[in-house]
């Protein structure tokens, strides 16, 4: 954690909004690579970089399955994942509140 | 910092993000997904709530002053099945849409959810010919016929209005409520039941496709 409490492996744009767009889905759902590289908006080499520092903190579980033109990576959140987001928000939260006048 | 701005640094860290631009990334990325990633429901209702309060509308300008009552005329049950499959493809391409590479659990429930939906309709379909078939007079015929679709449909929501662990409120009220239409409506007779269909049945369709997102909100 970071002095403020804001996980430093989430709090960075990119990997925010993956972590965001991954949690949107039901528990146990999965994304394609390729889509979710459509919805963040990265370059296949970015999406990497960020997916295995995810990956790393155990936020992410990547999958590929079959070969050649049938291959498909999927990209799951984690329950761990889904747990630090829960408490990332929670301090956002808590961190606006507190800056809020009043 | 603006929302957009961490992303151009692709994948370097973008060190300094402030609290108010994680926020706004987290808002924006969350609606972005759930604009993307599902159905547009209210977009489906208001298709549903359409094909039945015009092809079952239809049916009863069709029927209406009939004497003796012998059931809607060819061209308003060719009405309704053209209405039916224009929705059926909007629906088809909406949900394609939506869950293009999406995998795990959710596709397994969707793909039950349309086929209850599917064997249902034709299970009652099939059934309302051998009831005609076995001698029923036309006013049973129609009244079994126009039922079905609201049945099976209503029967289905709420079977599965339990979802991720989580309550389904606007597919459990619909489906409420087309199963109180289809079984209450009946009494009217099958003259005015087609008209009640369309008014009460697709009418309750489309203030649903109205009032879903604050529902869901809620």
């Amino acid at each position: 954690m970071s002095e403020d409490g804001l996980d430093p492996v989430i709090h960075v744009p990119a990997r925010l909004r993956i972590v965001v767009t991954l949690a949107s889905l039901p528990d146990g759902d999965d994304l394609s690579f390729t889509r979710l590289q459509d919805l963040i908006g990265l370059t296949p080499g970015n999406l990497i970089t960020h997916l295995r520092k995810l990956e790393d903190a155990g936020y992410v579980q990547t999958e590929r399955n079959g070969s050649g033109t049938t291959a498909r990576t999927s990209v799951a959140l984690t329950h761990g994942g889904r747990a630090a987001l829960d408490n990332y928000t929670t301090v956002v939260r808590q961190l606006l509140d507190s800056a809020s006048p009043g | 910092m603006n929302a957009q701005a961490g992303m151009r640094g692709g994948a370097g860290e973008a060190a300094g993000m402030d609290v108010q631009s994680a926020a706004a990334i987290m808002r924006e990325a969350h609606q972005r997904a759930r604009r993307e990633l599902r159905a547009r429901r209210p977009v489906l209702f208001a298709a549903w709530g359409l094909v039945v309060l015009i092809g079952y509308g239809a049916m009863w300008l069709s029927v209406r002053g009939q004497h003796p009552f012998h059931g809607p005329t060819v061209p308003a049950v060719v009405t309704l099945v053209a209405l039916f499959l224009v929705a059926a493809v909007l629906t088809a391409w909406l949900v394609d849409r939506a869950s293009t590479g999406v995998g795990g659990p959710s596709v397994l429930q969707r793909g039950s959810f349309v086929l209850a939906l599917a064997a249902g309709g034709f299970a009652l379909s099939i059934f309302t010919h051998v009831v005609a078939n076995a001698g029923a007079d036309r006013p049973l015929v129609t009244l079994i016929g126009a039922a079905a679709p609201l049945l099976v449909v209503g029967v289905v929501f709420v079977a599965s209005c339990a979802v991720n662990g989580m309550l389904d409120w606007p597919r459990l009220a619909l489906g409420l409520w087309l199963l109180a239409v289809a079984a209450e409506g009946g009494w009217a007779g099958p003259v005015t039941y087609l008209a009640v269909i369309a008014l009460a049945g697709g009418g309750g369709i489309l203030l649903m496709a109205a009032i879903e997102p604050r529902m869901r909100r809620s």
